[in-house]
């Protein structure tokens, strides 16, 4: 090797690691889902009120944090129980902030693969999750390759993210969110859809995966999450968010959900901290207006389902529940 | 160990550096520990399989070369094929055809004779068993004197950089490269990086993001009819081609960074003018392979009595071979056989159509005949297509039978077109096509070369970046790998 060709080299791959430094920082500063994380983060430190309700989920995660009292809604989209869990055990260990109930999410979608192999936004993500650990129980070592993805090559494959940047980018600095929640899902109702039934199957394949409805990852994580709760006292409700009838007729084509729930129930009974599952998942059946699209609730939807599950949890609380509530 | 992995962006440059820093005299022994390392990634006690083929096709081939009769040696040679055939048909084949003997019983109300065996495919088994034979017949027709160093002899059956997906080398190309390796080339280090790159684009770029959309069609295929299905056949002939063709090239790049000289597997077939053209162009090295070591051994062209109806049957029984190859199942037998009869009809029409293309005056403009053949091609190789990517045969027929009922298409095709991802895939498609074409024409490795500096680095680093920006970086297995 001649040293003119050396020196070129280590010049070049200089510059490629400069400009990947540039692009990585570029991306975690100006990404949305970045800022959007960022902000509810602040949002939760700066949290000085009781904290009863805990909320962790994915985008299916709507409650309403001005409807429901002393509650934070920390869900975050994409997030799985990996996540989730990560997340938790930041609050629980290295912040004052303890929650009193931690409300779950628990959807048919929440517990398959499609979901498990979801590692987005890892840049934010690598602040909470412990990509080591992950990988050993996962018995995967390419999961590394995320923490990799976080520390150095945030804008990797995320092209996606910085065309919706750009694109919200003035948005975003008025975009009105409270204890974690955003009112934002008004721009367009699901009741309008020509073809709701196809959007329903679409949705349905693309988070559901037939023959295969409960993750072991996922199940490793569960429990682990029910575990935590029960080391650090704090009370689990499992929430199942209201869907579309169309959406779940297509999801249960794909996941026998009755095999899914006495699963879930089974490893959840398993441990003092689970306090039961609140189920609405039906609430809205026959009422596509009330939703953004198959799966997700809009402005509406959300504050109705909110004022219900705060009346359910109050009933739950002084012992009045009845499983008619909620539907 | 996936091309696309963290794991080889670190074990190929541990390989090369440590491959030009020990002494010529090791290097094979190197490349022998690092491919079976390589191998032994995926499943470590499959590797047992490539060592029994390698001892075999060693010792057979040493006999053969002592043998001074040819009836001996025909015996050490079908001791040879019984031996790597009959474990392709074992690991590969063998559930194939208990399923389809025990569905026929099925089909008579007879009770199942067979049970089905719950064995894991070996990856890269069709190809380096077919590396391996080649090296035994070419010993027994006389082109190549036996190996006599066993671990060369391995080297060659199991190099990391072709083991899995090929291209599957000839013992006369690869094995003297083995003998003779080429001392560091600054020049051979940074071309086989360009091309490493220019296979990456193509896998993470461009086949990676079709492959979403055709997944969405044939996973589903009752859910789907009209413009969809036909859309997602015509990106899955791309994704296929991006998929296998990106292997190959970051296969041959890796081992160009050594100093070795892997066969060009693909020369554009997408802009083939017949089929033939298109069999030319695509997977050289099977083709050839089949050419060589099947055709070619058939009677009736070995012997020159030339019999056109016997040739046309040994060009069919040769591509349902090839189809065969790539798959246990009646999708990719279906996809031999089409093509097999599609050649033998290109070859049939060849010389009574002439006369009708000077007819119409079509030989008169030549880019409208280049344009025609290739719609032609195209279209038969997306037909084909529907067979080879469905899943299982009625899936196949399913797609087919809705693949022209239009109606009601709108929701399918609204949620294909959806963030721009299918628009930028067929983006990427143009840019490939035509950079492949000017590449053909100019040679754009050297007119980039030959800029200053500042723009050589410029577009380099660029291409880096436009990679990893916008490839799909969840590492998907290539398809080839399941062959």
């Amino acid at each position: 090797m001649t040293g003119k060709f050396a020196k070129r080299a280590l010049l070049f791959i200089a510059l490629l690691l400069l400009i990947n430094v540039a692009l990585d920082q570029a991306f975690k500063a100006f990404s949305v889902h970045n800022i959007l994380n960022r902000r509810m983060d602040e949002q939760f430190a700066s949290y000085n009120d009781t904290l009863k309700y805990l909320s962790l989920g994915n985008s299916h995660n709507c409650i309403n944090t001005y409807i429901l009292e002393n509650s934070f809604n920390y869900g975050s989209p994409s997030e799985n129980y990996i996540q989730s869990y990560y997340k938790l055990k930041h609050i629980l260990e290295k912040t004052d902030k303890k929650p009193e109930y931690l409300l779950l999410q628990a959807d048919i979608s929440t517990y398959g693969p499609k979901i498990a192999e979801r590692y987005e936004y890892n840049s934010y993500w690598i602040n909470y999750i412990n990509y080591p650990e992950l990988a050993r129980i996962k018995g995967d070592r390419e999961v590394l390759t995320k923490w990799l993805e976080g520390k150095f090559f945030s804008y990797a494959g995320n092209y996606k993210d910085i065309q919706l940047s750009i694109v919200y980018r003035m948005k975003i600095r008025t975009l009105e969110m409270h204890n974690g929640y955003r009112p934002h899902r008004d721009y367009r109702n699901f009741a309008d859809e020509p073809n709701r039934k196809k959007l329903a199957w679409d949705k349905a394949n693309l988070f559901s995966t037939r023959g295969a409805y409960f993750d072991p990852t996922i199940k490793a994580y569960f429990k682990m999450m029910l575990q935590l709760c029960q080391d650090y006292n704090v009370r689990v409700y499992l929430i199942r968010y209201p869907v579309s009838q169309e959406f779940y007729a297509e999801e249960t084509k794909i996941v026998p959900s009755v095999l899914l729930y006495s699963e879930v129930e089974a490893i959840a009974s398993g441990f003092s901290s689970y306090q039961g599952m609140l189920d609405y998942h039906s609430m809205f059946f026959g009422h596509p207006e009330y939703f953004f699209d198959p799966d997700h609730l809009n402005v509406k939807g959300s504050d109705l389902f909110t004022r219900q599950l705060a009346i359910d949890l109050k009933q739950r609380q002084s012992g009045s529940f009845t499983e008619q509530t909620g539907k | 160990m996936l091309f696309n992995s963290l794991e080889y962006l670190i074990f190929l440059p541990i390989v090369v550096v440590l491959y030009f820093t020990i002494s010529v005299k090791w290097r094979w022994l190197l490349l022998l520990v690092a491919s079976y390392f390589f191998y032994m990634c995926w499943k470590a006690e499959y590797v047992v399989l490539i060592a029994f083929t390698t001892l075999v096709d060693y010792f057979v081939a040493l006999k053969i070369g002592r043998e001074p009769l040819k009836k001996k040696k025909k015996r050490y040679l079908i001791l040879s094929l019984l031996v790597n055939l009959g474990m392709l048909a074992g690991f590969k084949y063998l559930n194939f055809f208990a399923d389809s003997i025990n569905m026929l019983f099925g089909e008579m109300g007879a009770e199942q004779p067979f049970s089905l065996f719950h064995i894991l495919l070996p990856v890269g088994i069709s190809f380096y068993i077919f590396q391996s034979l080649s090296y035994t017949i070419d010993v027994y027709r006389g082109y190549k004197k036996p190996e006599t160093h066993l671990g060369k002899f391995a080297l060659y059956v199991s190099f990391f950089p072709q083991l899995v997906a090929g291209p599957i080398e000839r013992s006369t190309s690869l094995l003297p490269q083995i003998h003779k390796p080429l001392p560091f080339d600054q020049e051979r280090l940074v071309s086989g990086i360009k091309l490493m790159l220019w296979g990456f684009f193509k896998k993470l770029v461009i086949a990676d993001r079709l492959g979403m959309f055709v997944s969405y069609v044939y996973e589903n295929p009752e859910q789907h009819n009209g413009l969809p299905v036909i859309l997602a056949t015509m990106l899955f002939a791309f994704q296929l081609y991006c998929d296998f063709s990106g292997y190959t090239d970051i296969a041959r790049g890796s081992a160009r960074l050594m100093g070795y000289d892997l066969m060009i597997n693909f020369n554009r077939p997408l802009i083939a003018r017949s089929l033939r053209d298109f069999w030319n162009r695509w997977h050289i090295s099977l083709t050839t392979w089949f050419r060589d070591y099947v055709l070619y051994s058939m009677p009736y062209i070995r012997e020159k009595k030339i019999i056109n109806r016997k040739i046309y049957r040994n060009l069919i029984i040769s591509f349902l071979l090839m189809g065969l190859w790539h798959g246990a199942a009646w999708t990719f037998i279906l996809f031999g056989i089409f093509h097999g009869i599609m050649l033998v009809v290109e070859s049939v029409t060849e010389k009574p159509l002439a006369p009708v293309y000077d007819r119409l005056g079509i030989n008169r403009f030549p880019k409208v005949k280049a344009g025609i053949g290739i719609f032609y091609t195209f279209s038969l190789l997306t037909l084909s297509l529907f067979f080879f990517r469905a899943n299982t045969l009625s899936d196949a027929c399913l797609l087919l039978s809705r693949a022209f009922d239009f109606s009601n298409t709108g929701e399918s095709l609204r949620f294909m077109l959806k963030n721009n991802e299918l628009t930028f895939g067929i983006l990427m498609i143009i840019a490939l096509l035509v950079t492949e074409q000017y590449h053909a024409k100019h040679n754009l490795i050297l007119k980039i070369a030959s800029k200053p500096i500042f723009i050589r680095w410029s577009v380099y680093a660029g291409f880096i970046f436009f990679i990893l920006l916008f490839g799909v970086l969840h590492q998907q297995k290539f398809i080839y790998f399941q062959f």
